[in-house]
């Protein structure tokens, strides 16, 4: 018996038929599969059919925040008026697929120069992650702020930041979130930063160093596990494994990642559960 | 006395560092380093004179690297520009013989920040003209008695060259004995598999070291495996000097690659005595 849930981003198996993802995680003994945030590209009903035959629920929603339209502290009112929309939709598709939680990235990844001031930025990332959040809770969904690593985003690059923000907001229905990837470069410490974080995490990207399958870097996720043990945390594992490049969804879209199709998606979760028998071998 | 001289990087003290900066030598000296490492961000207002100077004045030797902006990218598909890059190479092999730098250090392989997906074709070109430019470096290099220490970038930073083994594969392409590799401790943590066996790996073709924090930060204040890192580095029987590399928020050069949006440590001076301080702790 697992102590975590285990999940995989369908992230990486782009451009597949999202009915072999949701086999191949089922087929490997993953409690859930991690959708992408593109509610247009996804067929609900389809989802729910797939999800249900094969025993798995959906854990969360990868939100894409890319480009100036999703960004929620952008100086448009436009642009930050059509961010919000696109959250709420995100949630309006979470509540569909019976996912608890949506990813939520105040600022666009690959975003890494402020277009306002300091102060206003936080203003807005406070007003539209709290307004977000509400509607969210409003459909039975909660979300979780993400930080990124410096290449990707200037506005949120660690844990303790994520809280300050969460903590602006007064939201009862949102956390933080601790990508191991984007952590293994910005922490002092990974398992430091989650003991910090505590009862504030509700989502975890489990990837390598090197954001390949636990084993193939150097990470130790010992100490990890454990801290995930301490703080209580009850929400799902979810491996989010891509291809080394900075745009790694380019490197997709040409097909260079096989590895992360069967390969990784058996290897990660193996290495996990061989960890947690190692840890608590009573349990 | 450790084994090993122990430098800091200009890109801590000064940046860009220019001859009206040479007091940092004293600062460097102050500090207790054994080493100041000159980057050549530009070579209009910094020159290998200056850097004499206050290298005899001060007894600090000095190590030279070089920063690779846009207009020095000796793997770009426009000759004109590979020429410019290979131009400032030279200078730069120029000043190290200068001033007695061993080598020339850096990711002096393409433009850095240029990260891009290629088709192989394209990428297998991209390292050919990578060689044939760092061939014709190393040959006047070779003639003035310098080296050329290639350096491995993380993802976000270069698609050339981000691992030990690629720069060992770049370094067989140019197929000359004066090049060689300088880790840094902040890449290796992004892209290896295990930073220890990367560094034994290269043996002796790791030619310079740089450690930084896994933030960037002082280094003994992340979690970088420094005590597999030393050993490694005790294992390959390493010679060369350890210099600590951080970014001032002032670097122009580079500063969209670096990608430093909060202070890392107390203060860049602090980083430069506390790193100082763990060098010395770890390897005495």
């Amino acid at each position: 018996m697992s102590r975590f849930k285990y999940s995989y981003n369908a992230i990486v198996y782009y451009q597949e038929d999202i009915a072999k993802g949701i086999d191949r995680v089922a087929r490997y003994g993953y409690d859930a599969i991690e959708l992408v945030g593109e509610p247009a590209t996804h067929n609900v009903d389809e989802i729910n059919k797939l999800t249900s035959d094969a025993g798995i629920d959906v854990s969360s929603i990868c939100s894409i925040w890319f480009g100036e339209e999703r960004d929620l502290i952008n100086p448009s009112a436009a642009n930050r008026q059509k961010a919000l929309d696109y959250g709420k939709s995100v949630a309006d598709f979470a509540a569909a697929v019976g996912a608890p939680t949506i990813i939520v990235g105040p600022s666009p990844v690959g975003k890494t120069e402020a277009l306002a001031s300091d102060e206003q930025e936080w203003e807005w990332a406070v007003e539209n992650v709290r307004t977000l959040g509400e509607y969210a809770a409003s459909v039975g969904i909660n979300i979780t702020l993400e930080p990124w690593n410096r290449y990707e985003t200037h506005f949120l690059n660690r844990l303790d930041r994520a809280v300050e923000l969460l903590d602006a907001t007064g939201l009862k229905n949102a956390g933080v979130h601790g990508d191991l990837f984007h952590m293994n470069i910005e922490e002092d410490s990974i398992h430091g930063a989650f003991a910090r974080a505590g009862s504030k995490v509700n989502h975890v990207h489990l990837a390598d160093s090197n954001r390949a399958a636990p084993g193939v870097g150097h990470i130790d996720f010992r100490p990890t596990l454990q801290t995930l043990k301490d703080i209580n945390f009850d929400g799902y594992l979810t491996f989010e494994l891509l291809p080394a490049a900075s745009n790694p969804f380019a490197m997709m879209a040409r097909g260079g990642h096989l590895e992360f199709l069967d390969p990784y998606t058996e290897k990660a979760i193996n290495e996990m559960k061989k960890l947690e028998q190692e840890l608590w071998p009573n349990e | 006395m450790s084994k090993y001289e122990f430098g800091v990087s200009t890109f801590i003290l000064v940046s860009p560092f220019t001859d009206h900066d040479v007091d940092q030598f004293d600062v460097a000296m102050e500090m207790g380093y054994d080493l100041i490492e000159v980057c050549i961000e530009d070579p209009a207002v910094v020159s290998a004179e200056a850097l004499k100077k206050a290298s005899d004045r001060t007894g600090l030797p000095v190590s030279i690297c070089g920063a690779f902006g846009p207009d020095r990218d000796v793997s770009h598909e426009d000759p004109q520009k590979r020429r410019q890059g290979i131009d400032y190479l030279k200078l730069c092999v120029d000043i190290a013989q200068a001033v007695g730098s061993p080598h020339v250090a850096g990711p002096m392989y393409s433009a850095t920040g240029k990260a891009r997906l290629l088709p192989p074709e394209e990428r297998r070109q991209q390292r050919q003209w990578a060689a044939d430019s760092l061939r014709e470096v190393a040959d006047y290099a070779s003639e003035r008695g310098v080296t050329l220490a290639i350096e491995p970038l993380n993802r976000f930073e270069t698609d050339l060259v981000n691992t030990v083994e690629q720069g060992l594969e770049l370094c067989e392409l140019i197929g000359r004995d004066n090049v060689g590799l300088m880790l840094d401790t902040f890449h290796m943590n992004i892209e290896e598999k295990n930073i220890a066996a990367a560094i034994t790996s290269a043996g002796d073709k790791v030619f310079h070291f740089q450690v930084s924090e896994n933030d960037r930060g002082t280094p003994g204040s992340g979690h970088v495996p420094w005590s597999e890192t030393f050993e490694a580095l005790k294992t390959i029987d390493y010679q060369g000097s350890i210099v600590v590399e951080s970014f001032l928020p002032t670097v122009e050069e580079i500063a969209k690659a670096v990608s430093l949006w909060r202070p890392v440590a107390p203060s860049m001076d602090a980083l430069a005595r506390d790193g100082l301080t763990f060098l010395r702790r770890e390897l005495p």
